[in-house]
C-alpha cells in the first residue's frame, strides 16, 4: 500500500494519474487514452495507457471507489486477491493500491490491462458458442485449482480471520441475513423462508478452507472468443470459506443463460463437477451442494436488495436500478423453486 | 421492494441528463444509453402488468390467511381474521404495494408459525403460493432490435458486473 502526497485537486483525472504515477515510478509518466469503461457499480473502472520516460508503453486499469457503492466491498480485499492467485489463475497483475483520498479524490488501485478479450453479458443467449464447451472446461478447471489451493500463505489471509470448517456456512448466512433484514424496503417472504430453512438444515463442515472468489460466474471473466479464458475478474467479494460456495454460485440459474443443463451456460453440469473435483481433489457432497445452491440464490437476493435500496435512495446508477429489479425477480423464482424441491423431495425440515 | 416504475424512469432521466465527463464519452456513455433503453423496457412491463399481478397476489394471500387453521389466529393476535379488511384502495400501484406489504408481513408470520408446529400441509400450500407469486412477478428481457443487442454491446460489462 502506498501513500504519495500530491496536489489533492488536479485539473483532471488524467493529470492526477500522471502526477501520481510519475511520483510512484520516480520519472515522468504520460497518461494517454484515458477512458471510463463499464465495470459495474462497485468501482469506477478506467482504461488507460502509460508512456514512461524511456518510451515504454503499457496498458493499465484504474479501479476507483465510487461515491456510492453497490455492496460493502473493500478495495484492499480485491487487491490482495489478485496478488494471491498470481500463477494459480489467469488474472491481471496488481500494480499499486492507494487507500488515501488524496491523489484521485477517492481510494483506488491500479492493475495491468488484459487486452484482446471480452466479458460476455450473463443475460445474452449462448454467448460462448461455438467454443462454449472448451471454455467451460477451462473455467471449471481454474475454479478447481483455486478451490484446491492452500490459502494459508496467500496475501489475502492477512485480511481475514479464518473461519472454522464447521462455521463457514453460518458466517456467510449471518452476513447476508443481516444485509437482507437491514436493506429490504418491502417484506420478502420467499427469501425469509429460505433463510429459516438454511439455518434449520445446515450443511456438513467444509472439507477444507479455500480462497473463495465470491462472484465466480459467467460474465466475470475475459475470454478471447475462441474458447480461452484470459482473466478472472471482480474479486472484491473474495474471502476464506467453503470451496463449494464458489461452485454453487457459478451453477446458479441466473448465470446459466437460460440453459439449466449447462453450468455457466458453457459446459454440462455433470462434466463441470467432474472437472472441478479432478482439479481440486475435493468432493461434491449432494447435501452440502444443495445447501450452497440455495444459499447462492439468497446471497444474490441480498445483493439485489441492497441495489434496490441504494437506487431508491438517490443512487440513480442504472446498474443499481436494473440489478434491484430483474435479477431480484429471477432470484425470487429460483429460491421458490429450490425451496419447494428441497422440502418436498429432499426432505428438508 | 424492487424499484418502482417511477423510480426507474426517474433514474433513466437522471442518467441521461447528466453530462458525461470527457473520459466517459465513448464506451461508457454508449453503455449507459443502452442500459436506459433496457430499464425503460422493464418499467413498461411493470406499468402494463404490475397492478393485475399485485391484485392477484393480494387476493391469494388474503384467501390463504383467511383459510388457515383458526388455532394460528390466536398466536398471531388475530392477524388472520382481520386480513380480509386490508384494502387494495384505489388500485394504484402505491396502494396495492401498501396492502401487499401488510399481507406479506402476516404471511411471513403464519409461515414461520406453521414451520414451528410442523404443519406440513400448510407449509406446502405456502411454498406453492411462493412459487406462483414469483412466477407472476417475473419480467422478460426485451429482444434486441436487429443490429443492436443491449445485452452484448457496450453495456454488457455494466450488467454482468452488477454485483
Amino acid at each position: 500500500m502506498n501513500a504519495i502526497a500530491l496536489d489533492p485537486e488536479p485539473a483532471s483525472l488524467e493529470d492526477g494519474l500522471s502526477a501520481y504515477l510519475s511520483a510512484l515510478w520516480g520519472g515522468p509518466t504520460i497518461v494517454e487514452n484515458l477512458s471510463r469503461i463499464p465495470g459495474g457499480a462497485s468501482r469506477e473502472t478506467y482504461s488507460f495507457d502509460v508512456v514512461k520516460a524511456g518510451g515504454e508503453r503499457r496498458g493499465l486499469i484504474l479501479r476507483r471507489d465510487p461515491k456510492g457503492s453497490l455492496i460493502d466491498t473493500d478495495r484492499t480485499t480485491e487487491f490482495l486477491a489478485y496478488q494471491s492467485v498470481q500463477g494459480l489463475a489467469p488474472v491481471p497483475e496488481p500494480i499499486v493500491l492507494e487507500a488515501g483520498c488524496g491523489p484521485l479524490q477517492r481510494p483506488f488501485f491500479i492493475m495491468s490491462r488484459v487486452d484482446g478479450g471480452t466479458a460476455s453479458s450473463p443475460f445474452a443467449p449462448d454467448p460462448y458458442a461455438p467454443h462454449a464447451a472448451v471454455l467451460g472446461r477451462e473455467l471449471f478447471s481454474i475454479l478447481g485449482r483455486i478451490a484446491g489451493a492452500d490459502p494459508a500463505g496467500m496475501p489475502i489471509s492477512r485480511a481475514f480471520t479464518a473461519p472454522l470448517l464447521d462455521q463457514c456456512w453460518s458466517r456467510e448466512l449471518d452476513y447476508w441475513e443481516e444485509v437482507i433484514y437491514r436493506d429490504e424496503r418491502h417484506p420478502q417472504p420467499i427469501v425469509r423462508a429460505a433463510l429459516r430453512r438454511l439455518r434449520q438444515n445446515p450443511p456438513p463442515p467444509a472439507q477444507k478452507l479455500s480462497l473463495v472468489h465470491g462472484d465466480f460466474r459467467s460474465g466475470n471473466f475475459l475470454h478471447d472468443g475462441q474458447g480461452r479464458v484470459l482473466a478472472i475478474l471482480d474479486w472484491e467479494m473474495a474471502h476464506l470459506g467453503d470451496p463449494l460456495e464458489d461452485l454453487a454460485w457459478c451453477f446458479d440459474p441466473l448465470w446459466s443463460h437460460s440453459d439449466d443443463n449447462r453450468a455457466a451456460g458453457a459446459v454440462p453440469t455433470d462434466e463441470a463437477i467432474r472437472i472441478w473435483t479432478s482439479e481440486s481433489g475435493l468432493e461434491v457432497n449432494p447435501q452440502a451442494f444443495g445447501w450452497w445452491r440455495l444459499f447462492s440464490a439468497v446471497k444474490g437476493q441480498g445483493i439485489w436488495t441492497t441495489s434496490a435500496k441504494t437506487f431508491a435512495e438517490g443512487g440513480h446508477d442504472l446498474v443499481l436500478g436494473f440489478s434491484g429489479l430483474y435479477p431480484a425477480r429471477r432470484h425470487d423464482a429460483i429460491i421458490a423453486e429450490q425451496l419447494e424441491r428441497l422440502v418436498l423431495v429432499e426432505g428438508w425440515t | 421492494m424492487t424499484p418502482t416504475a417511477p423510480e426507474l424512469l426517474h433514474g433513466c432521466v437522471s442518467a441521461l441528463a447528466t453530462p458525461p465527463a470527457p473520459e466517459e464519452l465513448g464506451t461508457f456513455f454508449a453503455g449507459k444509453v443502452a442500459l436506459a433503453v433496457l430499464v425503460n423496457a422493464l418499467a413498461a412491463q411493470e406499468c402494463a402488468t404490475g397492478a393485475s399481478v399485485r391484485v392477484w397476489e393480494n387476493r391469494a394471500i388474503r384467501e390463504l390467511l383467511a383459510g388457515a387453521d383458526s388455532r394460528y389466529d390466536g398466536r398471531l393476535s388475530g392477524a388472520l381474521a382481520t386480513s380480509k379488511e386490508i384494502s387494495d384502495g384505489d388500485y394504484s400501484l402505491a396502494n396495492l404495494d401498501a396492502a401487499n406489504a401488510e399481507l406479506r408481513r402476516r404471511l411471513i408470520a403464519l409461515h414461520a408459525a406453521a414451520e414451528g408446529h410442523g404443519d406440513a400441509l400448510l407449509d406446502r400450500r405456502i411454498l406453492a403460493l411462493y412459487r406462483e407469486m414469483a412466477e407472476r412477478r417475473m419480467l422478460s428481457l426485451p429482444q434486441a432490435p436487429t443490429g443492436s443487442d443491449p445485452t452484448s454491446s457496450s453495456d454488457a460489462a455494466s450488467l454482468n458486473s452488477c454485483a
